[in-house]
């Protein structure tokens, strides 16, 4: 599903007097629109071009001024958020937090999900409907518990402590959509698959991953954007003070600099880079998994 | 999105019966290696975490809830009007959901008749892609208080109307939050409700329009009804997004002014942060209550019917 | 339905093993050492503080000087987010840092009660030995259960009003001795004169205390922020319309509105910047290093910035209040003891009062030590202070709600007041009970 091309829901217009009187029945529909638009795009344009403005003039002049053409650019915000505040090395961070946190949890949950769906063993629904009902659990039901048991593992404050942390919390969904995919494969290809001698193991690598893609890479865009966005896994299990991710680091910043707009906004970009550029890219599989989100 | 009807189920387990060893009744290795990882991590760091707050939450019999229930003002005040953090996440549920299922569909409907519909949806949709951290930075920025960086108030003051401190009024903070979150979150509704207009058939609407019903009625008459199901869904979400509001409210203005705009989940946290554990794992447990009916409810719904094609 | 007959025993199951298992909810988890010897170090320690900005490298000043002493070195780590949950979250997940600058007297208690702190005694530091470097009082500050483990390190007056005595001379203002003339002080100006960073809280309370100390004596204020005096009181709505005498629409620049949006270090600006748009600003001692360090460089001492006590209120006395910090350790071993004795030595206070940051308590800080007029003024003033108390609402124990907000009511929604004051006592003494407990 992507935003779709649009569908006809009236006759095209044919002669020239029905276009005109199309465009004007529908200039309303077109000025609510355009304030729609501005209404969804100013907020985040004006912290764009505040990112972009040296500090001295944010604060006397407002950044909607740039339709004036009045305004003076730098880069300067840039540099010193990725310097002096730190904000490459969240960067990286980020990245060292998110990509194991996608990758395990697709991974486990790909396997179990296969399990639930195209091997039996007993209790099998029940301890799928243990997992799904898993789904309900915040991270808050677990947060004090899960300090202490990392601590007695000697896990608290490391990266694996926070990838498995993460994990943890995305299995239930993941295993949930991989298996309701799974189900609807076509049994006569594993039935055959078995019948040629097939492991269970065998059937899963050849057969079912490889037809499974969408639905894999819906998962995994989803995984990792709820990790690149999240804040309080981090707030508490991230390594300190050199291993906070970006969303940390700016919560932070707003500590501190509550009105140093240069670099708030300079550092929001940076966080929004990312998942901008999957939005853009990915845009069919991005709608898919947040979608398939609505359940987490 | 299709979701499989519990049928399968049978047929699937009769091509799973295979050839492979088995243990003890019907315990194949296989079963063990692919869910074996999953359940261990689940059960390690999830389960029997979760179990130990329950505990923690009970550590002073039932006194903590008692008092969570009936005398901490800052979870609920039974005032006119009531007050507190519970109440917010009420204010939420009503005027986010609400807003965002709202807005969805007038903008859904609205961009299906124009030819820049993906345009519209794609910028609608847009914030659900960024952190909420940094989306509640943009609008700290758009509601700052001076009228030279903050939108609203250079906008006021084209009217010559005086700036006004929107996040630092108690009585509008929770307005200003909630309509952050719509604009974050509606996006999502667009789109789901946009793949639902386009499923209605065209017919009945032709037929309609033949028999001279305005559009209004068409709409309300018709479409809306075709739309309860996906509605639902958006409400579902909507509502699981509400108990566990954090970031949004954390980082714009942790709760603040005083406790005016905070919401259970961040209370957790700062019962937390204030070393009160077993408070705070009794404010944990609440929230789970909360949401155990409504995680049923979609499961339910999961399990029986086709969502959206 | 049989599907549902295992989730029932499963769950027996789990509940059975949470509840056998050891671990006591995150409080006494982490306890490295609990009395004795002191183990053996490793020439580094770890310090965390909140202090950024010129705070923090004054701070960092005095950690290199013990390193050149010493040998040992301290890793500094600011905390910018949420000190105290980040503290906490730590000292529960087994990684606290070796020493930390509390956030509250009342926090450093709960870490004192569960056993995570490790006393100066512990450390090999005798409370006798000690005694005699503070003023009396100081020290009763950071000890919990007559045991001590916090000493004040670094301690600001809180009785500082700043103007810029240029425009005294002008206008022909003198420096106000009563209450009632201070608030006439507004008056001289053309228009609004005062700033205030009341969206930071802590400024409402710091006005709050000043007032309340002055107008009721030290024996109430010590009996409000000691749990014994309700804050639904007459004497705190008595203090609080005091208060709203120069927190109002027309003595606040930018109105009410205005000075509820604005911080701290922007309240300063406001006031000191090159364009000034205020006259007044009340808040502590630091003031002045963050005026003429990082607000505006060409500021004049004497001529364009300088504080005069907060006066009396209705012919009362003036005690003073001061906000401090007080360092505390969880890490025993020979390095930790060695800073804690270096922190609480004359040599440690001198090097930090040289920053002009702050005011050392240790009184074999020589006044000469301290850079600029301001701070050894301020000193000073400390120094001779009629009764000194620390800042309220960093007495209240952790977990109470804030006092700030619930002055900010007082500005935003005077109706409101009532019921915030009550909303706010029953959550002191929540606090307070959950602190015994």
């Amino acid at each position: 599903m992507t935003f779709g091309e649009s569908v006809a829901v009236e006759r095209p217009p044919r002669t020239m007097g029905e276009r005109i009187t199309r465009m004007v029945s529908k200039a309303p529909i077109h000025v609510a629109l355009a304030i729609v638009g501005l209404i969804w795009l100013l907020p985040t344009i004006g912290l764009l071009i505040t990112s972009f403005r040296p500090t001295s003039e944010i604060l006397s002049t407002g950044w909607w001024e740039i339709f004036a053409g009045r305004l003076t650019f730098t880069l300067d915000n840039y540099t010193e958020v990725l310097g002096s505040q730190g904000m490459l090395n969240s960067f990286i961070n980020s990245v060292i937090i998110t990509v194991p946190s996608t990758i395990l949890p697709v991974g486990f949950a790909a396997l179990a999900a296969y399990g639930f769906a195209w091997v039996d063993f007993p209790f099998r629904d029940t301890i799928f409907l243990i997992v799904v009902g898993l789904l309900l659990v915040p991270l808050q039901m677990t947060l004090i518990p899960l300090v202490e048991v990392f601590a007695q593992m000697g896990i608290f404050g490391t990266f694996l402590g926070l990838w498995i942390a993460h994990t943890a919390f995305a299995l239930p969904f993941g295993i949930f959509l991989l298996r309701n995919f799974f189900i609807t494969l076509p049994r006569d290809l594993i039935e055959a698959a078995r019948i040629d001698g097939a492991s269970s193991w065998n059937i899963f690598r050849t057969v079912v991953l490889p037809l499974s893609v969408p639905a894999l890479a819906s998962f995994a865009i989803f995984q990792f954007l709820w990790t690149w966005n999240d804040l309080l896994m981090a707030l508490v299990f991230a390594p300190r003070p050199g291993g906070l991710p970006m969303t940390t680091q700016v919560q932070g910043l707003l500590g501190t600099f509550a009105t140093e707009w240069h670099l708030l906004a300079a550092a929001s970009f940076l966080i929004m880079t990312v998942p901008l550029i999957v939005f853009f890219s990915l845009q069919r599989y991005f709608v898919q998994g947040l979608l398939a989100g609505s359940v987490k | 999105m299709s979701t499989a009807t519990a049928t399968p189920t049978t047929s699937t387990a009769d091509v799973a019966r295979s050839r492979s060893p088995k243990f003890l009744s019907g315990w194949s290795l296989a079963a063990l290696i692919f869910i074996g990882p999953a359940i261990l991590v689940l059960t390690v760091f999830m389960v029997y975490p979760a179990i130990r707050t329950i505990i923690l939450s009970f550590e002073n019999g039932l006194g903590n809830y008692v008092q969570l229930l009936t005398a901490d003002p800052r979870f609920i005040r039974f005032s006119f009007p009531p007050s507190g953090s519970l109440w917010n996440n009420i204010l939420w549920l009503l005027f986010y959901t609400g807003g965002c299922i709202v807005i969805g569909l007038i903008v859904a409907v609205m961009a299906t008749r124009v030819r820049y519909e993906r345009i519209v949806k794609a910028i609608v949709f847009l914030p659900m892609a960024i952190a909420s951290t940094a989306l509640a930075v943009i609008w700290r920025f758009v509601y700052s208080p001076d009228a030279d960086t903050g939108l609203l108030n250079a906008i006021l003051g084209i009217f010559s109307v005086s700036p006004v401190s929107w996040l630092g009024n108690a009585g509008f903070v929770n307005t200003a939050l909630i309509i952050a979150g719509i604009w974050g979150s509606a996006g999502f509704a667009v789109v789901i409700l946009s793949a639902a207009l386009k499923g209605i058939s065209s017919e009945i609407l032709e037929a309609a329009r033949m028999d001279g019903a305005s559009e209004g009625q068409i709409f309300r008459r018709i479409i809306v009804p075709m739309l309860s199901l996906p509605i639902s869904v958006i409400a579902v979400t909507l509502t699981i997004n509400v108990v566990k509001l954090f970031d949004l409210v954390y980082v714009m203005t942790e709760g603040g002014p005083g406790n005016s705009s905070n919401v259970i989940a961040v209370q957790m946290y700062q019962q937390f942060s204030a070393r009160n554990f077993d408070y705070s794992a009794t404010v944990a447990v609440v929230m789970l209550i909360i949401l155990i009916p409504v995680m049923i409810f979609n499961i339910r719904r999961f399990r029986s019917e086709r969502v959206v094609a | 339905m049989s599907k549902y007959r295992l989730v029932a025993p499963f769950m027996i199951v789990m509940l059975v093993l949470a509840a056998c298992t050891a671990g006591d909810g995150g409080e006494g988890s982490a306890a490295p050492g609990d009395g004795g010897e002191s183990a053996e170090g490793d020439g580094e320690i770890s310090v965390t503080s909140l202090w950024g900005g010129a705070e923090g490298e004054a701070f960092q000043a005095v950690l290199d000087a013990f390193e050149e002493a010493t040998g040992i070195h301290a890793e500094y780590e600011t905390v910018r987010d949420d000190y105290a949950g980040v503290l906490s979250t730590r000292a529960a997940g087994g990684t606290p840092p070796d020493v930390a600058i509390m956030p509250g007297i009342g926090f450093m208690n709960s870490f004192a009660s569960d056993g995570l702190l490790i006393s100066l005694e512990d450390l090999g530091i005798a409370r006798a030995d000690i005694e005699d470097r503070f003023s009396p009082g100081i020290l009763d500050i950071g000890t919990v259960d007559d045991v001590l483990y916090a000493p004040m390190v670094k301690l600001n007056s809180k009785s500082t009003v700043w103007y810029h005595p240029s425009s005294f001379e002008e206008l022909g203002l003198s420096v106000p001795e009563s209450y009632d003339d201070l608030v006439a002080l507004g008056d001289g100006y053309d228009g609004a004169a005062w700033a205030c960073g009341c969206a930071d809280t802590w400024n409402l309370t710091d006005w709050f205390e000043s007032i309340y100390i002055r107008q009721h004596g030290v024996e109430m204020y010590d009996q409000l922020f000691g749990g014994e005096l309700p804050f639904t009181d007459q004497s705190v709505k008595d203090s609080v319309t005091e208060m709203t005498r120069i927190l109002n629409e027309d003595q606040l620049v930018g109105g009410v509105n205005g000075a509820l949006g604005t911080a701290f270090v922007d309240a300063i600006g406001q006031t000191f910047a090159a364009d000034n748009d205020a006259w007044l600003f009340y808040e502590g001692g630091f003031v002045g290093g963050i005026a003429t360090g990082q607000v505006n460089e060409e500021l004049e001492i004497g001529t364009d910035i300088d504080f005069f006590d907060f006066p009396a209120v209705g012919g009362g006395g003036t005690p003073i209040t001061i906000g401090g910090d007080v360092i505390a350790a969880f890490t025993n071993d020979s390095d930790v003891a060695e800073f804690m004795a270096y922190m609480i030595s004359p040599e440690a206070g001198t090097v930090w009062a040289e920053q002009g940051t702050i005011i050392s308590p240790i009184i074999g800080v020589d006044s000469g030590a301290y850079p600029n007029e301001l701070a050894s003024k301020e000193a000073e003033q400390v120094a001779n202070a009629e009764a000194v108390r620390f800042d309220g609402s960093d007495l209240l124990p952790a977990g109470s709600p804030d006092l700030g907000a619930t002055l900010q009511t007082a500005l935003n929604n005077p109706e409101g007041l009532d019921a915030a004051l009550e909303e706010l006592q029953v959550g002191v003494e929540q606090a307070f009970a959950d602190a015994e407990g």
